[in-house]
């Protein structure tokens, strides 16, 4: 037996271990989130909303969040617009049928948090920050932000239109610990 | 004649509520989609006996201005403006926790025609034609 075997083995094990403690706590998406989008004249939910979040209050650095929203999963309240909202005229939900973000880095701010990371939506990856807040509760906690996109960077929709170009977005996702 | 014909616009009002209500339980028991949070029960009686009693005083004061050719004018302009109607059902933005909105426009539609249905059905009995 090598005589570097166990010693290697001890010390990886050893650093598995730490980054056990190190990695920020999982977090569990539950009942009741609450994915919405608004504009000027459309507005509307993505239902299935997945994905893992890391995150920890005291060292939100180590955090990280990886969600996807199914975009036929879309909800105006009209079949019309549902249906409007799916085509290629807008998300496109047959040829980008996923809504992917992906966080790079989570810092504390002066009224919460600020996660930055890479929206991909209707074909195009964009680097996007928003503010966040982190309510914990008795049973978990609950994410909550609202911010702005702005549509015409994802190709989504023509330029213009009766649809404002400047789409808000409010979050809210409560979650148990894993 | 408003005697008659209000009591013919609350029978089939309420004829085409009742009939609106078994083809919501129709439509649901198929499709299994359930709009009773928008459309209940009450609403759908409710809007029915609306939609009769309209009718009825409708029908009456065409009757009186318009005479022989009241009826024509009242049949044209009931199922007109039950066909006008339908653009609710089909605009409407259900609240975002139903899951199905597509499917809504092909329960409420027919229940447009209901009230009109059940007052060309019911009016020989109630009035005879002049």
């Amino acid at each position: 037996m090598n005589k570097f075997f166990y010693p290697a083995a001890a010390v990886l094990i050893l650093a598995g271990s730490a980054f056990t403690f190190l990695a920020a706590p999982g977090w569990q998406i539950t009942e009741g989130y609450s994915i919405s989008f608004s504009s000027d004249d459309a507005g509307g939910i993505f239902k299935d909303f997945k994905g893992s979040l890391l995150f920890d209050e005291q060292n939100p650095g180590a955090g990280k969040f990886d969600v996807v929203m199914d975009v036929a999963s879309i909800n105006t309240g009209n079949g019309l617009q549902n249906k409007h909202a799916k085509s290629d005229e807008w998300f496109d939900a047959a040829k980008y049928p996923q809504i992917h973000f992906v966080s790079k880095s989570i810092v504390r701010t002066a009224s919460g948090y600020q996660v930055t990371g890479d929206l991909d939506m209707h074909g195009v990856k964009k680097a996007i920050s928003f503010p966040f807040t982190f309510k914990k509760t008795a049973l978990g906690g609950t994410f909550a932000g609202s911010f702005m996109i702005n549509r015409n960077d994802f190709n989504i929709g023509k330029p213009g239109g009766d649809v404002g170009e400047q789409i808000k977005l409010d979050i809210n996702v409560p979650v148990t610990k894993i | 004649m408003m005697k008659k014909s209000l009591a013919l616009g609350i029978i089939s009002g309420l004829l085409a509520g009742i009939a609106g209500v078994i083809y919501a339980r129709l439509y649901y028991s198929i499709n299994e989609a359930d709009f009773s949070p928008v459309v209940s029960t009450v609403k759908i009686i409710t809007a029915s006996l609306f939609g009769g009693v309209l009718a009825a005083i409708g029908y009456t004061l065409l009757d009186r201005w318009l005479k022989a050719r009241g009826e024509i004018v009242f049949n044209l302009l009931f199922t007109l403006i039950s066909f006008i109607t339908l653009l609710g059902p089909i605009a409407v933005r259900l609240p975002r926790n139903i899951d199905t909105p597509e499917l809504f426009p092909g329960m409420v539609i027919p229940m447009h025609f209901f009230p009109a249905l059940a007052w060309f059905t019911l009016k020989p009995i109630f009035i005879k034609s002049k």
